[in-house]
């Protein structure tokens, strides 16, 4: 039957789907749980930032965010043209990012916020690194797709930009 | 459409079972079976060889626990003098003396090997990838590369994990829980511990993605008329164990992070004090790890309990009583299994107020257990039981968690807890679920299975000579651990006779060790039957334990692509004593088997064949 053979490579794609969302659920846990070890050490703390923390350089961070909006919103482009020069902006954007997150920790590790100088350089340390692991990986598969990304990839981009919006809101904004 | 080409003769075509628009049935095409000795047997991404491998490592593992738990009962029973035999080779440089270091190794590795690389690749990696796609009549798993990538990745753990015996300062020594402040820098200075994360974190990494998969295959590939209800118990176990997996082994990964970060970069997650600020918190771990380590008492039980409950049925020769109470039963542990961590850390000094919303929460879980468990007396009753080694195994496993979830209750309790927290009885309470139910369960699922996975009945009287001695010194060691907390005996001492008060405990701790030796010389039966059934057993027929399943309609071990025709599914899995078989002269229907009425009239069946009335509109999709 042709209208069966037809829909194969459809549930393929459903079967993906699911993955990926059951897979992002189990991501969301990983990142809820480092914000919720946040929130405990926060709660414990007489005051926060803790006494003696320099200012936390909320700019440079926020730079950094719409540079990853930016590449985000790239990558979606590319879905809705043939053309290859979104996606390979989205990488370059993407890349541009983790050079900028490193640029900024060499930064902070200079104005005693890095990790091992106090609990609010720990936090932004230890989230924004494991968040770029989760950047690196998008670059990576994007590149094994030579820069032909798939639906569900650009899910995983969302995913991650949401997961970086809330731990700037959450580390560096509140 | 397609699931009347597919159907039995035809007959089956009008049933409520398979619409074409159902799961699994798009899966027309029949995967070549791959060439070559490497991509067949090494990097297979067939679940029947991924579930193999993982069966192996898992009792290789299970064996190297074992002997490391032997180790430390020796101690307990003999403190101070020499390991016969193997303590030369072990122990050389300490004379064949086990030290205090050697010895917090020793039950740091027992229990980290035992949890992480024995009971979950044997159950969840082994029969969880063997089983799932043949009950729900599945032609692999809805993602095969992902599960080739998860064995290796569980295999890349273990090699993690063994290489911390050989680095300098030697293997982790922070116990299984690996609790700060003894897993961080200060308490455990070297690359032991380290590697001890990474290893959790590869083994927690694996997990999630068999999690993924499971899932998404039980969600998509069910064959047509495979409903929710209709699913064996076995499916239900792993489904839900997988749902748990997916959801708190990744914050298990959180802690690992932090204590990473710990470790490598200095940060002060899980350091108290620090003279900069706030600082971090030791107790933080525990919250982690515990958010994570109940759900993971479940994720490992789970499984166990939907096995054990589909055999009771099978072996019983009755349908399983109350099936929707049991499902209901083990989403209602899920659920509540989430939010009772907490009382692992009644003595931490949380608020009474919290720590008594622990305990009532942690009590109500024993009212799903008690339905579950009395629905497995309830299979039982009356029953026309056929006392095979599997259901041997069974039947000790409803003893053995009977005991261990009712010693549960007493640490539940925070003012029993203040008193037994930490002594022996707590080791007793655990080791009677995670090890003595768990193991149970495992050998069941071996004996039972073993005719579909390597096409050879294990023999029957060697299996009777491994259930006796097992289940008899299991019980022993477990509930004279019980009996030895009770009497105050601290968990993880190196000599308890330096303290006066434990003195006495000593004749005690010698007979424990005895019972032990004799579970572990058990096993060698095991191992004997295992590997001679392996290359000599007899040849199993389709069907060895007439039950009606999808995976004994296929032969045994089933080909590469499991089913020439995905089957349709016409009724549940427990169709055992049904009236209607016995025209057929047999006393099971199985689950793809058409209507059994001789005049076959395709207008009214559904309405007496026993199969639940709930059709297929379950489906996904």
């Amino acid at each position: 039957m042709t209208a069966a053979a037809s829909t194969v490579p459809r549930r393929r794609e459903l079967d993906r789907a699911v993955g990926l969302l059951i897979f992002l659920g189990a991501t969301a846990m990983l990142f809820a749980a480092l914000l919720l070890a946040y929130a405990i050490l926060r709660a414990e703390a007489p005051v926060w930032p803790p006494a003696g923390t320099p200012p936390f350089p909320r700019g440079a961070a926020a730079a950094n965010t719409v540079v990853l909006l930016a590449a985000t919103l790239a990558l979606r482009a590319a879905r809705s043209t043939d053309r290859r020069w979104p996606a390979l902006a989205a990488a370059a954007l993407g890349a541009a990012f983790l050079v900028l997150q490193a640029a900024l920790w060499r930064r902070l590790a200079a104005t005693h916020l890095g990790p091992s100088a106090g609990a609010l350089g720990d936090v932004f340390f230890a989230l924004s690194a494991f968040h770029a692991l989760h950047v690196l990986a998008g670059l990576v598969v994007l590149a094994a797709t030579r820069a032909r990304p798939a639906r569900l990839l650009t899910i995983y981009w969302d995913f991650v930009l949401i997961v970086w919006i809330v731990i700037y809101v959450a580390v560096c904004l509140l | 459409m397609t699931a009347t080409d597919q159907s039995q003769g035809g007959d089956a075509g009008g049933d409520a079972g398979g619409p074409g628009g159902g799961p699994g049935d798009g899966l027309e095409e029949i995967p070549p079976e791959p060439a070559g000795f490497l991509r067949r047997h090494v990097f297979s991404t067939d679940h029947k060889v991924i579930g193999r491998q993982f069966l192996f490592l898992g009792l290789s593992f299970l064996a190297v626990g074992g002997v490391m738990a032997m180790l430390i009962r020796w101690q307990l029973a003999r403190p101070g003098v020499p390991v016969p035999v193997v303590g030369g080779l072990l122990f050389g440089r300490a004379g064949g003396l086990i030290s205090p270091a050697a010895y917090t190794a020793l039950f740091t590795m027992h229990g980290t090997i035992m949890i992480f690389f024995a009971v979950t690749p044997i159950l969840i990696g082994g029969f969880g990838n063997f089983c799932l796609p043949l009950l729900i009549g599945a032609r692999d798993m809805a993602f095969p590369r992902l599960n080739l990538a998860s064995f290796w990745t569980m295999a890349a753990a273990t090699a993690v994990l063994t290489a911390s015996f050989f680095v300098p300062l030697g293997p982790p020594q922070a116990g299984w829980t690996a609790y700060a402040t003894l897993s961080t820098a200060i308490g455990a200075p070297g690359v032991g511990q380290t590697l001890w994360v990474v290893a959790i974190y590869l083994n927690g990494a694996s997990s999630v993605m068999g999690a993924v998969n499971y899932i998404t295959t039980v969600i998509r590939l069910r064959a047509p008329g495979m409903t929710y209800l209709r699913m064996p118990l076995t499916v239900w176990g792993f489904f839900l164990t997988s749902i748990l997996n997916a959801l708190f082994v990744p914050v298990l990964a959180a802690a690992m992070v932090l204590l990473f970060f710990d470790r490598v970069f200095g940060t002060q997650f899980f350091v108290a004090g620090t003279t900069v600020g706030a600082g971090g918190d030791p107790i933080l771990y525990q919250h982690l790890f515990w958010l994570f380590g109940h759900p993971e008492v479940y994720i490992l039980i789970i499984p166990a309990w939907g096995i054990v409950s589909d055999l009771l049925s099978f072996f019983a020769r009755k349908p399983a009583f109350g099936y929707r109470v049991t499902v209901a039963a083990l989403v209602g542990v899920v659920i509540l299994s989430t939010v009772v961590y907490g009382h692992h850390m009644f003595t931490t000094g949380m608020s009474p107020l919290l720590g008594e919303s622990f305990m009532v929460l942690t009590m109500i879980i024993s009212v799903p257990t008690s339905l579950l468990f009395l629905n497995w007396l309830g299979t039982l009753w009356r029953g026309a039981s056929r006392m095979t080694t599997p259901m041997l195994f069974c039947l000790g496993l409803v003893f053995t968690f009977g005991v261990g979830g009712l010693t549960g209750l007493y640490l539940a309790d925070v003012v029993a807890d203040m008193y037994l927290h930490d002594t022996y009885f707590v080791v007793g309470h655990f080791h009677l679920i995670m090890a003595a139910a768990l193991l149970l369960a495992s050998f069941a699922a071996i004996y039972f299975w073993f005719p579909k996975m390597f096409g050879r009945m294990m023999s029957e009287a060697l299996g009777k000579w491994h259930f006796w001695p097992t289940f008899v010194s299991l019980n022993v060691v477990f509930m004279g651990q019980l009996l030895i907390g009770y009497a105050g005996m601290q968990r993880r001492l190196y000599d308890p006779s330096v303290y006066e008060f434990l003195r006495p405990l000593l004749p005690l701790n010698r007979f424990i060790s005895r019972a032990a030796y004799v579970l572990g010389a058990s096993q060698l039966i095991f191992v004997v039957n295992f590997f001679w059934s392996l290359f000599r057993g007899q040849k199993a027929p389709k069907n060895p334990w007439a039950v009606g399943t999808l995976e004994w309609t296929v032969a045994s071990p089933p080909p590469h692509h499991n089913f020439d025709r995905i089957p349709v599914v016409v009724r549940g899995p427990h169709e055992l004593g049904h009236p209607a078989a016995r025209a057929l002269g047999k006393d099971w229907l199985g689950q793809d088997e058409g209507p059994v009425r001789p005049s076959a009239d395709n207008a009214t069946d559904g309405s007496t064949d026993g199969s639940p009335p709930d059709g297929s509109t379950e489906g996904a999709a």
